[in-house]
This record gives structure tokens, sequence and C-alpha cells, in this order.
């Protein structure tokens, strides 16, 4: 009996070979995934794995200085993790069971981050809360220190939150009223409801929450390289290894170091958390929920909130201010040198192609994350599991490892018989000047979040909607393009609003990866700041910002949001 | 139907369909050698209880599903490995599967504009069709502004309009209200009939079966139970499954007295009869005889087997009883609109039989 279920995999897959144009898809989908995304992670393990890396190992981990730097990865993870969980509980809350003013205005505080390049904040942190920032020098007085865990932890928890609070949100939201009603009406106080209802209910989503912002936190590598100050981790360590040392063996086997926590994470996310979850939220909530109304719970953790919104618009306030004055934090004068020097000098070259290498990703990776998501759920194939798997561990990878990985898989040529297969992608004399490993990264590092979208709104449309379409004639390209796509709309829109402000924003992946022939604009951010330039830095971000703003007004004329399967207003 | 115009369209042969089990190792069989011909025009209903196969049964048809063994033939042209959207059938779910971001028009279209044919001829069956089917004026809708049934309606003209050889219903009418289904059901009637088109339907309402149908195959656990015309299944059941599944049947035990050309007598209730023997038995053969419920009479007559009301209950179209024979309850419907008293509870009584009614069952 044992063979029942891979006999019948095999039969759906012989069903898939009759149908051309989808086996087509699926073959290029998994030459996809094993060259973009295994071909480079197999290929650090083979470093790792050579003669010259496997005495490596052993000699980092006994060396105190990668031992301090192993666990000063680990703190910084967790800390950002446990606080980066707080604040997001904390918005979540605020926005589900609070009945406060401003929560509109939270919400959109809350959104900020995702649309700006990661180390935004941490320069910014530095003009005002550095040695002569403007508020800790300027206000209070004191030389303050911010370089190191301290400041790392400050402006990791602030640019990561976001993800906390939209997942912990959605799950508050999907919580059954009845539950608190229930526990009330037993006799419990709202406290207690909290303790042994709330809390208990959401604990999945909280723990994934933390395992989420521990991996973003260990895999950061710009707010270390420009806030870490002594304090080292393994992402810069390893940049350092490659950069400075140029020793990509050694790299590489700090990388697996790296990575173990990193899959770790993953799997347990995958396949223990998500598990749970699926128990814990049931059905449809019925009735309204309870808002608290406690007083000094509810202000106080208005106050607490309002706090953090205010930091986050003081630190984005600073950036905007700062791109428009002479030098930041010094001479304080008006003046549009920056924008000039972005948009029209020599930076506009980053610009340029910064936009133009992620507007061809963001449309690919978009494409090709909707279309995996549907042959994960609507195809029974040998291996499907494994396709899930493979196209997400371009986001759970952290980018400085796919980065590396890319330079070891494409420097050379891949021949397969005397015949070039893949061209050499990065280093000197690369394809197009390193462009096209670069929107192979950032369609890698953006296929993730568009399949998950997809996946979740495609399992939500009744099969039987593509199979009348079928039955009336339709094959499958047909139905896919008239049917699937248009009820699906919502998810590709957010495929491609992610795509591309993760392309834009990214910068630990194609650190790497950048040669004089392209220049990436959070490389030249990251740049302008170690060169202490901060006002042609913020110029940049500002100028990105508007760049992925006007974008996502494209896609939204473009795309839209609409399935035209929402229910339409009477009397329109 | 007469003989000559018995075309076979659809041949099933010795069909088996495993799903996987929950466990993944093993295996459920949700189609059993099924072996089935479909005639030309005819109104087939796959009927049966919750899990018997049927809807796999019609998936396999559609090609939805790829059976694990034998072979399905269209006029005689083997189809089992053809995909679904070429075979010329179309199929009406359950929840209707409208395409939500489409407006009406545009969903009944949809399979016209997959042929290519020219817009002007698309508009004119298109309108047609919605005007037969009452939706004239509703074109420009989206499914979710209509109601149940409307959208009913819809889903029967988006598969009418496509003319195909075959129109499988998966459960169309079980998400109606019932007074709604009684009034689709005659559509469907009406509309086959006068169409001609040949069905596939299936149902696990028996009313539903036996008020649409040419003929019943009766399913379960995977496998064919019986096949025949609603009379034939309702007064001739071959499996006390079938007799208990087709409406309400009470069982009685008897014996075989004597056995003459295929006439078979023996006592029951008090009296000799002569009935059919339809299957093979012999003098002193246990059998089981079937008798429904409106084939049984009650009489204040001592002369017959005495028997004690335990239930009685007014339906307007008929007064139930229950009655208990010597331990065991037996069924009794009255539905003579001259008899204007009811029996009581607890009152004593004598039962009476229509001997013809009674057919039977292998013990
Ligand atoms: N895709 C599937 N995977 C696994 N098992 C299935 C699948 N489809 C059907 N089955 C199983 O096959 C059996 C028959 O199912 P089927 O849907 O044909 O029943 P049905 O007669 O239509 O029942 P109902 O009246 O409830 O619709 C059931 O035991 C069901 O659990
Ligand atoms: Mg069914």
């Amino acid at each position: 009996m044992q063979g029942i279920r891979n006999n019948q995999q095999v039969k759906q897959f012989r069903a898939l070979l009759k149908d051309p144009l989808l086996l087509v898809v699926l073959l290029f989908l998994i030459f996809f995934v094993v060259v973009a995304i295994l071909l480079p992670i197999l290929s650090i393990v083979r470093e790792s794995a050579s003669d010259d890396g496997r005495p490596l190992f052993i000699r980092y981990l006994s060396d105190p200085v990668y031992q301090g730097i192993i666990w000063n990865t680990l703190i910084l993870g967790t800390l950002v993790g446990v606080i980066g969980t707080a604040i997001g509980f904390l918005f979540a809350f605020v926005q589900v069971k609070l009945n406060v003013p401003f929560k509109r205005f939270m919400h959109l505080v809350a959104l900020v981050p995702v649309i700006s390049p990661p180390f935004a904040l941490a320069t910014s942190a530095i003009v005002l809360f550095g040695r002569s920032g403007s508020i800790s020098r300027g206000i209070f007085g004191v030389r303050y220190d911010i370089y190191g865990l301290d400041g790392l932890v400050f402006v990791m928890t602030l640019s990561f939150f976001t993800i906390t609070y939209l997942n912990l949100r959605g799950m508050m939201e999907a919580l059954d009223p009845a539950l608190d009603e229930a526990a009330i009406n037993l006799g419990a106080n709202r406290w207690r409801v909290f303790r042994t209802v709330t809390i208990p209910m959401l604990l999945p989503g909280i723990a994934s929450s933390f395992l989420l912002l521990f991996v973003e936190a260990i895999a950061d590598l710009g707010n270390p390289l420009v806030l870490g100050g002594n304090y080292e981790v393994l992402a810069t360590r390893v940049y350092v290894t490659v950069i400075g040392l140029y020793n990509p063996t050694g790299a590489a086997v700090l990388s697996i170091i790296l990575l173990v926590p990193s899959l770790l994470v993953f799997v347990v996310q995958r396949f223990w958390i998500s598990r749970i979850s699926v128990v814990s939220v049931t059905g449809k909530p019925t009735g309204t929920p309870q808002t608290i109304e406690n007083p000094f719970v509810k202000w106080g953790l208005f106050a607490a909130a309002m706090f953090v919104c205010l930091m986050v618009v003081l630190l984005y306030g600073a950036i905007l201010h700062g791109a428009f004055v002479n030098v930041p934090g010094v001479r304080w004068d008006f003046t549009l040198e920056h924008f000039d020097f972005v948009i029209n000098g020599i930076g506009s070259q980053a610009m340029r192609d910064t936009t133009v290498l992620s507007s061809i990703a963001t449309p690919i990776a978009a494409v090709i994350g909707i279309l995996i998501a549907y042959f994960v759920v609507r195809k029974q194939f040998l291996g499907r599991d494994l396709l899930d798997f493979g196209a997400m561990l371009g986001i759970a990878v952290p980018g400085t490892i796919i980065g590396i990985g890319y330079i070891l898989a494409f420097n050379t040529p891949i021949m397969i018989g005397g015949v070039t297969i893949i061209p050499k992608l990065t280093g000197g004399q690369a394809v197009f000047g390193g462009a096209l490993a670069i929107v192979l990264v950032y369609i890698t590092r953006s296929v993730p979040a568009a399949l998950r979208s997809g996946v979740s709104s495609l399992s939500q449309i009744d099969p039987a909607i593509e199979e009348a379409s079928v039955s009336l004639g339709a094959d499958s390209a047909r139905t896919f393009r008239r049917i699937t796509l248009p009820l699906i709309r919502p998810a590709l829109f957010a495929g491609l609003v992610y795509a591309f402000a993760r392309s834009m924003t990214t910068i630990s992946a194609i650190i790497f990866l950048t040669t004089p022939q392209t220049k990436i604009m959070t490389q030249q951010i990251l740049n302008e700041v170690e060169n202490g330039r901060y006002g042609n830095a913020f110029a940049y971000c500002v100028i990105l910002v508007v760049i992925v703003l006007v974008a996502i007004g494209v896609f939204y004329a473009l795309v839209g949001t609409n399935t035209g399967a929402e229910r339409r207003v009477k009397g329109r | 139907m007469e003989e000559q115009s018995k075309q076979v369209l659809l041949k099933l042969v010795n069909i088996v369909k495993e799903f996987p089990d929950r466990s993944g190792r093993g295996a459920v069989r949700a189609v059993d050698e099924v072996s089935l011909d479909i005639y030309d025009g005819e109104f087939l209903t796959l009927l049966g209880p919750s899990g018997c196969g049927k809807t796999t049964t019609l998936r396999l048809i559609a090609g939805f599903e790829m059976p694990n063994q034998g072979k399905i033939s269209l006029e005689e042209k083997d189809i089992t490995q053809q995909p679904p959207n070429k075979r010329d059938m179309a199929l009406v779910f359950q929840n209707y599967a409208l395409f939500p971001h489409m407006s009406v028009f545009d969903n009944v279209a949809y399979g016209l504009q997959s042929q290519k044919m020219p817009r002007a001829q698309i508009r004119e069956k298109v309108n047609s069709s919605l005007n037969t089917m009452g939706l004239g004026g509703l074109g420009d809708r989206r499914p979710n502004q209509l109601s149940g049934g409307q959208q009913q309606r819809v889903a029967l003209a988006r598969s009418l309009v496509m003319e195909p050889r075959i129109l499988l219903f998966d459960e169309p009418l079980s998400n109606l209200d019932a007074k709604l289904r009684v009034q689709m059901r005659s559509e469907i009637h009406r509309l086959q009939r006068s169409l001609g088109i040949t069905s596939i339907y299936v149902t696990h309402d028996q009313v539903e079966a036996m008020a649409l149908s040419d003929r019943i195959v009766v399913m379960n656990k995977g496998k064919i139970e019986q096949m025949g015309t609603p009379e034939e299944i309702y007064h001739y059941p071959k499996t006390r499954f079938v007799a208990d599944f087709i409406g309400r049947a009470n069982f009685l035990p008897a014996t075989a007295k004597a056995v003459t050309n295929g006439q078979v007598s023996l006592s029951l209730l008090g009296k000799q009869i002569e009935t059919r023997a339809p299957f093979e038995m012999a003098a002193g053969t246990e059998v089981t005889a079937m008798l429904r419920p409106e084939a049984l009479l009650l009489r204040k007559d001592a002369s017959l087997p005495q028997a004690i009301i335990e239930q009685a209950m007014y339906l307007g179209t008929e007064i139930e009883y229950l009655i208990n024979l010597d331990g065991t309850t037996i069924t009794i419907a009255d539905n003579d609109p001259r008899r204007q008293h009811m029996f009581a509870e607890g009152e004593t009584i004598g039962i009476d039989f229509i001997p013809e009614a009674v057919h039977l069952l292998p013990e």
C-alpha cells in the first residue's frame, strides 16, 4: 500500500505531461528555482566543504573572536525579536482592541519602514542621537555613543516591526470575539481574559513574529555596517571577509554558520508553527470585538504607541529635512545640491540603473511567484513541496549568503559538454556588467512574497470555478488568463509592490555584485554614509521612496486591487 | 423509449477510481468497477447516499478525474484520456461556480468565446438563451447581484448555450430552498424534454430523481446496486438497500410454499397470496416481502391480524401510522382523502394489504 500515494502523484504528473504548455511552464519554474536559488546555495556548501574550507570551521568556532561575533549575532537577533514583537503586538493591540484617536495615523506610520532603504533609519539615528546628534547633543547636551548594540536594536526594531504588526493584527482580527465573551461570561476579568485566552491563542503568531524578526536581524547587513561600530556580527564579518580579505572560502564557511540558525527558524516556522496556527484560528468571527475601557491601560498603551510613532516620524523627518540642508547636523542652510547630485550629477547613474533593473525584475518576480503558487495550490506533481520550499529559500536565506553564492556559482560560465548554459554573471567581464546577476537576485528575493500572497489568494478560490471554465472548453492557459488571474489580482498587485520595494531597497544580496558599469542606489547610499556625506545619502533615500511610491501608483493604475467580483454598491 | 431509438451514446466499462486515504498509505475506492451505458437523449440519474461515489463518477465522465482502470467511450470513440475541455460535455456545478468577476452576459458567452465564434452570433445566442431562462434584462448584472435561483439559471444557461452532446449536473438544486427547488426541478424537466439533450444528473434526493429521470442508477459504496426506470426501482427493488433508499419500505419475513413457472405462493399477514418470484427460489426458501406504506390498510375487522397503533401523524396529504405488530414496527400511509377520521394512538386495529403490491427480496 505504501506506493499508492506516489503512484497517484505519478498519474497526476502524467496528466500534466499531456498539457504541453503547463509542462513547459513548470519546467521553467523548476529551472529558475534550481539555477537562481539552489545552485548558489549549493556552491557555498561545496566551497565550505572543500579541503580549504573544512578546517576553517574548527578554526572559527574555536576562536574567541569569532565566538564573540556569533554571540553578538544571536544576542542582537534575540533582542530585536523580543522588542520588535512587543512593539508589533502593541500596535496591533491598539488597532484591534482600543478605541482611541489617531489609529489611522499609527497604521500609516507603521507602514513607512517597508519602503525605505533599511539603513536610512540608521543614518538618521546617527544624525539625531549620535555623538553630535541634534537631539542627544543639541537638546540634552550629552555625547551619546549610539554605535553598537543599543543603536542597532533601536534602529532595527523600528525598521522591522511592520511585518509583526500586520501579522499579529490579522490574527487578532480573526480571533473569535465569542471566545472573549464566553470567558467574561464565565466570570473572568479583562486581565484574566487577556492572559488566559488572548495570549495563548496568539502564541503561534507571537512565536512566528519573533522568529521572523530574529532572522531579519541576524541577516541584516546595512544597519550593522553603518551603526555597528565595534559590535561585529556575522553578516558584517562575512562582508569584510569578502571585500577586505578577498577570502571567499572563509566567507562561505561563515555563511554556513549564519545559515544554520536562519534555516532552522525557517523550517520551524514552516512545519511547526503554521500547523498550530491553522488549528487556533477558527472560521468566521461572530459578534463584535470588545474594546478595553480601563483608562490606565487604554491611555498607557496609547501613549506608548504614540511614542514609537513619534520616533519613526522624527527619524524619517530628519531624513527628509537632512536632504535639503548643507551638512545635516552641522550646517543647516537650505540647499538643493544633494538632489542635484542624485538627479543630474554623478549619482544619477545609480538612480537610473536601480530603477531600470528593479522594473525589469518586478513583473518577472510577481509572475513567477504567482505561477509557482498556482502549481502548488492547484496541481499535483512529484516534488511540489520541494518547489515551494526551494522558492521560499530565496528569502529564508540571508541576502549576504545569496550574494556570495552568486559570486561562487556564476564567476565562471557554466558549461555542459562544451556548450555555455549560463554565461559568466558576476565579477569583471560579466554579461551586461553584472546587471543580469543583480536582476536575478532581485527576482530571487521577491518571488517568496508573491508566492505566499498567491497561495493564500488561490486557496480562497473554489476550484470549481476553474473547472467550470475548462468544462466550457477553455484550455489551461485561457482559464488561467481569463479566470484565475483576474480573481487573484489583489495578490498580483501585492506581489508587484513588494517586489519593487524589495528590489529598490535591498543591499545585502547585491553588495558583492555591483560593478563599475552597474551602480545601485542602496550601495551608493552606503558609500555616501561611510564618507560622512549624509546629505547625499538622505537625498538618495528621499528619491528612492518617491520612486517606490510612484511605482505603486503605476501598479495600481495598471493592475488595480479589484477583482471585479466585489459586491457593487446599490444605486451606483 | 422504443427499442430502436436506444442508441448508446456514452459507455463506461469497468471503471475504477481510487483516492489515497488520509494517512496517504492506503487507498479509498470511490468508484468500484462501474459499467454503464447511457442512451442518446435520455435523462439518467445517479442516486445514492453521501460518499457513495456519484460525484466522482460524474467527474470521471467530465474528465476532471482519470480512472485507475476501465474505459470511457463517447459514440464508440475512446475518450478515457481526453482532457475535459476537449469533451463535448458541460457540467452544471452544485454551487453554480459562476465567474464572479464577469457579468451574467459574459458568463454565458464565455464558452462560445473559447470556440472563437463571431461576436454577433455570440450576442444573439446568449441573449436568446438568457430569454429562454427568464433572465432577459439581467445580462449586465454580476452573479452576486442575483438570487440563488437566478444564479442557478445562469449556470444552466451557460452550459446549455454550448449545445453540448451531454449535460452533466452535480446536485444543482441542493443549495435552493424547498419551494424553489421544486420549481427549478420542473424547469429542468421541461428544458431537457424539449431540447432532448442527453443528461446525467447526480442527486441524493430520491423524489428529485424520480421526478426527472428516464432511468435511475442507484449507487452504494462505489458500486451500482440497481439500474432501471423510476417505476422499476420503486416497485421492484433488487435489494433491501435500494428499497430502503427509494422511499419508505416495510420488510416482513416469509417462506415460499410452492414455486411454479416463476410464480410463488406464500402466506403473509394471515393471507395466502401468489406473486412473481424475482429471483431463483424453491419451496421452503426464506424470503423478505417488501410492502410500501401506501400498500397497507387499516381496518376495524377482527378477522384480520391485530396490531396496536403506536403513533399517528397527520401530514395533510396523508396520515402516517406507526403500528406495532408482534414487536415489529410497521409504517402505514393512509392517503385516502375520503376518510375523515384518524385512528387514535393506542387503538387496536386490523391490518390488511394489497396483494399485488407485494415484492419479494432475498432474505
Ligand atoms: N479528491 C479526493 N481525494 C480523496 N478522496 C476523495 C476525493 N474525492 C472523493 N473522495 C472520496 O471518495 C468517496 C466518494 O466521494 P464522492 O464525492 O464521489 O461522493 P458523493 O456520492 O458525491 O457524495 P455526496 O453526496 O456527499 O456529494 C468518498 O469517500 C470521498 O471521501
Ligand atoms: Mg457529491
